[in-house]
């Protein structure tokens, strides 16, 4: 197994290269009216030319490229040429990761516990009443798109609870909507899926022959069906964690959270190609090394499942 | 507590226990020929199992229904074309606005276009780009996914393949194309495309990763089966449930991703009319009790889509299980 | 994940409190006199005052630092860190006496060094150093003497650019040409004062927080955290501080500001929200809102809508076709008369759509002559005063343009009008025009073809591109003279190129409009005759419609508890922007109230720019 995980994460490196590569050279291909914004109009031919080159845009690209290199290898992401122009990428990220980890880290707990029992008590009471409430539950979240539903929450579940609508940091009663409004779609999701992989499993034999062992329904569901069924979702699991710190922009949108959602949109499109290289590289390691525990979590789950290339399947 | 344990060991014999059943059964060569033959044809089955679903079944008709009419709406009589702006004769200016009547069936928006036939041309739309969407998916997401969960060779590769491809932002991706063709219909389709196959990509390959060292697989490959068939028919029909689940909740996202692209501006442009741009528009208004229509009309035929396809797809997965056969 | 545990926990234990009833009710404790609150949704990138060119960056800049002169609420220019000034004769040398005793303080209000003359040399030393990547640059170059050299570096001495402090009060800029706008210039961002020890200690850092800059104005910013607040109160050691009645700002960030911020503001927890287009039809019928909103003032941008004389867009929209129509003065004045602007208005103007609809290039109550407003000097008057939109005159030019391109053009024109989509307004309104003008011409005459384009690089695809045919432009004033509004169209620009309209040459080789507005520019001494001749040439552009005149920017209505006519008043520049002199009102203005202050403001104010001459 560690044999296994060095050779992938090894490999992981050239992917990380590549990805980091590719995104460096697409921005280059972005039009230059971009990198001034609503100020391009105004300015003459000269200062396009002083701003470009001072951004270090007008050095010929490999150039460009092994400066990027050199900045990452030595641990160094760089200023925001846009976004805060001069101010340390580190110094923005730093501000901004903690909100979202918080907001995140709750919400995917939340819907976690929330979502797999409510899967689990759908499966065992199939078709009758909390299944039908369940997938009511489930049907509205997926139905009502997320834009609308949290807009709706903020706007009147604040004014019924008398909760302010906007995010303090200093006032906790202002936390509570945003986490639980982030938590429900992962909620319904957890559920739906918990919920399928137990339909599916309690169908299997062996379920029967435990049962037919005089096994305890209790210890059936935990020690099997719940055992079996979740392993698909074991995969998702680190993933999910890590990506908490890319933030939610709607949530943070409407609730003034001064997180990372949206940021990666947000320099996009304002062409703030220093920041953009840097989350792309912390999103990528995020993604890959998710992946990779993903796997290896899947695996501690089901012994079943090898991961290394001898025996099983080709 | 007692009861249930009984009830639960009768469950294994379902059928009651009647007199008949004990009595000595004589030789028939008929029936004898009729237990030979089987006309068990699986597709056939789930299907029979899954229109006994009537909720699936309802769900399944107001679909087609849906699918059926968007198409012939344009040519029934008295239509009125989604981007035509409709003229008060009182102020001869635009009609902002007008609240649902027997002329504008769902009202007109805030340039005075009927709300009805923009609807209904939004919905062809959107179902346009998440059929689309959802069938490249599949067949992308299935193939690829099955040999990067089965062929251990292809392994290493596809994963750094979608590494790369699932770390590069989407947004940078449809800015560029957006900005190198033009927004329209099929700029948003392929954009949606080169990304939207890696998450049902992963998903099989991880359900496939967790069967594929099964006995009954290693069985089959000392017996020489080759590796075709060993997904198709040792792997894919132990997962058609959860793929059926997944590829019927597929043309929801997509839609729902096209909301998302509008909300961040990269969606269509409003002369196009798209359920994404129509509760985009409808969101503003959310606030504005007598002009609420506009949102509740668009969202509605949105969750009837989601909510039939939600339906469906569970049904389709449950049905799809053999052991549900009868 | 203990602080995580932890806050997950907290929330729990809120949540049961909540569902206990136990609420907090310090939200309504005693609010503090003279406070204003905002939601804002767009964020400053930088609080560096030399390097923006961003409205909403040197609106906080400009209640921070001072400058040379000010506007009053009437638009009259006053002393400010200058007290007085004189000009050579020659009109090159402009020589300023500097306020004494005005001190810099840090963003905690101690005091650093008093505002000096070498100031504002070393603020334009920073300006033109081209590393320093000011957007501003090219305005100071624009005059001031070999100011554009340096920054080409074609020369290297600063003491050769036309700014120096003869002594500490005293500064002295040696002007390019003579220039009967500078002083108004002296208001923007590039001619502020910055002092040089602090710059040079800050480096890279200067002005990317509040710590980083130092303040001589009304306000200090005490608080700055990108995306969540900032806080300004005001500045105690501040020259003028009798004059600042609001003594605490507070802006909190919301990217949804445009919908919440209404809702904010019923619940009184904010002081000022912009009430959309689609909103106010709601708030009209409600006379509870109705009460709280007001028109706001119109703006100085000015939108037209363009002919394109030198059309590169693809084959298939005929371009070639359309050079021969937009060649023919008819086809234009078919056009000219066929737009109705208040049904394209409607769709940024529900309420009052008039009020933002201008039918010249430069904006009413922009210069005046003496109390006369430009607009309505010479022939500009009659166009100033008349309506573009005239179906029977629309109708009898087609005719004319039919007889004249038959043979010559292929009817239907194409007419590519191309938008950008990110504006939802715009994709609006090119429906309603693409609609209204068809109808009334007839599509066998015209066809419009409307084209949505991403905004990523919009500007420098479409319009400098030549890639349209029609198109929706606008053009912000650099500085205080009618001048500013011809650069769009003088050749150089890159908007629609009228100096390639064919039948105007006259014989020095430039088109008849280019002769004009060169002769208007000579003048320098006489302003009455300035202003006659830019007036006289914006006329010919108009009638000759190469453009169509079509609004101003700003309008919308609002809540707030500001008054509008407190504020202010300035053309161009950063004066507008600041909060001094104004007061918090007990309850947000109503239409009436605007209307009524506004016809008040129009005559006090021809009275205060009468008594200024």
């Amino acid at each position: 197994m560690l044999r296994y995980s060095l050779k992938r994460l090894a490999q992981s490196m050239v992917t990380l290269f590549i990805i980091i590569t590719v995104v460096f050279l697409l921005l280059r291909l972005m039009p230059e009216e971009g990198y001034f914004g609503q100020a391009y109009e105004k300015l003459d031919e000269a200062q396009r030319e002083a701003i470009l080159t001072s951004m270090g845009l007008r050095d010929p690209i490999h150039i460009q490229l092994l400066k990027f290199y050199k900045s990452i290898l030595s641990g160094d992401l760089g200023t925001s040429m846009i976004y805060r122009p001069k101010v340390p990428i580190a110094e923005i990220l730093r501000a901004k990761i903690p909100y979202s980890l918080y907001f995140g880290l709750t919400a995917v707990l939340i819907s976690l516990v929330a979502g797999v029992s409510l899967g689990i008590i759908m499966a065992k009471s199939k078709s009758k009443i909390w299944d039908k409430l369940g997938t009511g539950y489930i049907v509205f979240i997926n139905a009502v798109p997320a834009a609308v539903y949290y807009l709706f929450i903020q706007l009147y579940v604040t004014d019924i609870l008398k909760l302010p609508i906007l995010f303090k940091p200093d006032n906790p009663s202002s936390w509570i909507l945003p986490a639980i409004s982030m938590s429900l779609g992962g909620t319904a999701s957890y559920a739906m899926w918990m919920r399928r992989y137990m339909v599916d499993e309690l169908n299997k034999d062996y379920v029967r022959l435990a049962k037919a062992k005089g096994l305890k329904s209790k210890a059936i569901m935990v020690r099997h069906v719940f055992r079996n069924a979740f392993v698909p979702m074991a995969q998702y699991l680190p993933s999910t964690l890590l990506y908490t710190i890319s933030g939610s922009i709607y949530i943070e949108s409407l609730y003034s959270i001064p997180g990372m959602g949206g940021l990666l949109v947000d320099v996009i499109q304002r062409q703030d190609n220093t920041v953009v290289q840097a989350l792309v590289l912390i999103y990528s390691s995020i993604g890959i090394i998710g992946l990779f525990l993903g796997d290896i979590l899947m695996a501690l789950f089901d012994p079943r499942i090898n991961l290394q290339k001898k025996g099983g399947a080709r | 507590m007692g009861n249930k344990k009984i009830n639960q060991l009768a469950d294994g014999i379902t059928e009651e226990l009647t007199e008949e059943l004990f009595e000595f059964a004589e030789f028939d060569e008929e029936e004898a020929q009729r237990a030979g033959y089987s006309n068990y044809s699986y597709w056939r089955s789930t299907w029979q199992v899954f229109i006994q679903n009537r909720v699936a079944l309802f769900c399944l008709i107001l679909v087609s229904l849906l699918v059926v009419f968007t198409i012939i709406q344009p040519y029934l009589p008295n239509q009125k074309l989604p981007t035509k702006i409709y003229i008060d004769e009182k102020t001869n200016m635009q009609l902002r606005n007008h609240p649902p009547d027997s002329e504008f069936w769902f009202g007109t928006n805030s340039i005075g276009q009927d709300l009805w036939s923009r609807i209904w041309s939004g919905t062809r739309t959107s179902l346009f780009i998440g059929l689309v969407v959802a069938i490249w998916e599949a067949v992308a997401g299935i193939a690829i996914g099955s040999l990067w969960g089965y062929v251990r060779v292809l392994d290493r590769p596809i994963t750094e393949i979608y590494n790369v491809l699932d770390n590069i932002p989407v947004t940078i991706v449809l800015i560029l194309m957006t900005y190198i063709l033009r927004p329209s219909l099929s700029t948003i389709i392929m954009a949606m495309c080169i990304t939207g196959w890696l998450g049902m990509a992963r998903f099989v390959r991880n359900l496939i990763v967790i069967i594929r060292d099964r006995e009954y697989n290693l069985a089959s490959r000392c017996l020489g089966t080759p590796t075709r068939r060993i997904i198709t028919r040792n792997l894919l029909p132990y997962l058609v449930s959860v793929i059926m689940l997944r590829m019927a909740l597929a043309i929801p996202a997509a839609i729902g991703y096209e909301v998302f692209l509008t909300y961040i501006g990269l969606g269509l442009p409003v002369s196009i009319p798209s359920l994404g741009n129509l509760i985009n528009e409808g969101r503003a208004l959310m606030m504005v009790p007598s002009l609420r229509y506009q949102l509740i009309f668009p969202a509605v035929v949105l969750s009837v889509i989601t909510i039939s396809f939600y339906v469906m797809g569970n049904a389709f997965a449950d049905a799809a299980d053999p052991r549900n056969h009868v | 994940m203990k602080r995580v545990l932890a806050l997950a926990l907290a929330l729990i234990m809120v949540l049961a409190g909540c569902a206990g009833g136990s609420q907090k009710t310090e939200e309504t404790s005693g609010e503090l006199e003279q406070e204003y609150r905002t939601l804002y949704s767009g964020e400053v990138t930088t609080l560096n005052y030399l390097k923006t060119a961003t409205t909403n960056e040197f609106a906080l800049a400009a209640n921070f630092v001072d400058t040379l002169i000010d506007y009053d609420k009437y638009g009259v220019i006053q002393p400010c860190l200058a007290t007085e000034w004189n000009v050579s004769d020659d009109g090159l040398v402009w020589t300023l006496k500097l306020r004494e005793g005005v001190k810099w303080v840090t963003h905690e209000g101690q005091e650093y060094a008093e505002v000096v003359a070498q100031d504002f040399v070393d603020a334009m030393m920073y300006i033109l150093d081209s590393k320093n990547e000011s957007s501003t640059a090219n305005i100071v170059y624009s005059v001031i003497k070999n100011a554009e050299k340096f920054y080409n570096q074609e020369i290297t001495d600063f003491t050769q650019v036309g700014v120096k402090a003869l002594d500490k009060y005293t500064l002295e800029y040696t002007l390019e040409k003579p220039t009967p706008y500078f002083l108004s210039m002296l208001n923007y961002v590039c001619f502020f004062p910055v002092n040089g020890q602090f710059l040079n200690e800050m480096g890279e850092r200067f002005g990317t927080d509040n710590t980083s800059l130092l303040y001589n104005g009304a306000y200090i910013l005490e608080t700055f955290e990108p995306q969540t607040r900032r806080i300004l109160v005001a500045n105690e050691s501040y020259w003028d501080k009798e004059n600042i009645h609001i003594k605490k700002i507070s802006q909190t960030y919301n990217k949804e500001a445009t919908t919440l911020a209404p809702e904010l503001l019923l619940r009184g927890e904010i002081d000022y929200a912009d009430i959309s287009s689609s909103l106010i039809d709601e708030w009209m019928k409600d006379p509870v809102k109705k009460d709280m909103i007001r028109p706001n003032r119109t703006g100085f941008y000015s939108y037209f809508y363009a002919f394109n004389f030198d059309p590169k867009f693809s084959e298939e929209y005929e371009p070639d076709n359309w050079r021969i129509a937009v060649n023919n003065l008819n086809f234009r004045k078919s056009m000219f008369h066929a737009l109705d602007r208040k049904a394209a208005m409607l769709t940024a103007e529900p309420y009052d759509p008039e009020k933002r609809i201008s039918n010249t290039i430069t904006p009413k109550n922009f210069v005046d002559l003496d109390g006369t407003d430009y607009t309505q000097l010479g022939s500009l008057a009659k166009f100033a005063n008349t309506d573009s939109f005239d179906p029977k005159l629309a109708l009898e030019y087609k005719g004319k343009a039919l007889e004249e391109l038959q043979g010559k053009a292929k009817f239907p024109i194409k007419v590519l009008m191309p938008y950008n989509t990110s504006v939802v307004d715009w994709a609006n309104r090119v429906q309603v025009v693409e609609q209204q003008m068809e109808n009334l011409l007839g599509t066998d005459y015209i066809d419009i073809i409307i084209e949505p384009k991403p905004p990523t690089g919009f500007l420098a695809e479409v319009r400098r591109a030549g890639n349209y045919a029609f198109l929706e432009c606008n053009w912000g004033p650099d500085y205080a003279d009618p001048e500013t509004y011809t650069d769009p169209f003088y050749p150089g620009g890159t908007y629609n190129w009228p100096e390639l309209a064919e039948g105007y040459k006259e014989a020095n080789g430039k088109n008849k409009y280019t002769n004009m507005v060169d002769a208007a520019k000579a003048e320098v001494i006489d302003i009455a005759n300035r202003y006659t001749l830019f007036a006289e040439a914006e006329a010919f552009f108009i009638d000759q419609a190469f453009v169509i005149p079509y609004a101003v920017g700003g309008g919308g209505y609002s809540a707030s508890r500001l008054n509008p006519f407190e504020s202010q008043y300035s053309p161009f520049g950063v004066s507008a922007e600041r909060y001094k002199g104004q007061k918090i009102m007990e309850k947000p203005m109503n239409s009436e109230e605007f209307t009524a202050e506004l016809q008040k403001w129009e005559k006090e104010r021809a009275e205060a720019l009468k008594a200024a001459k």
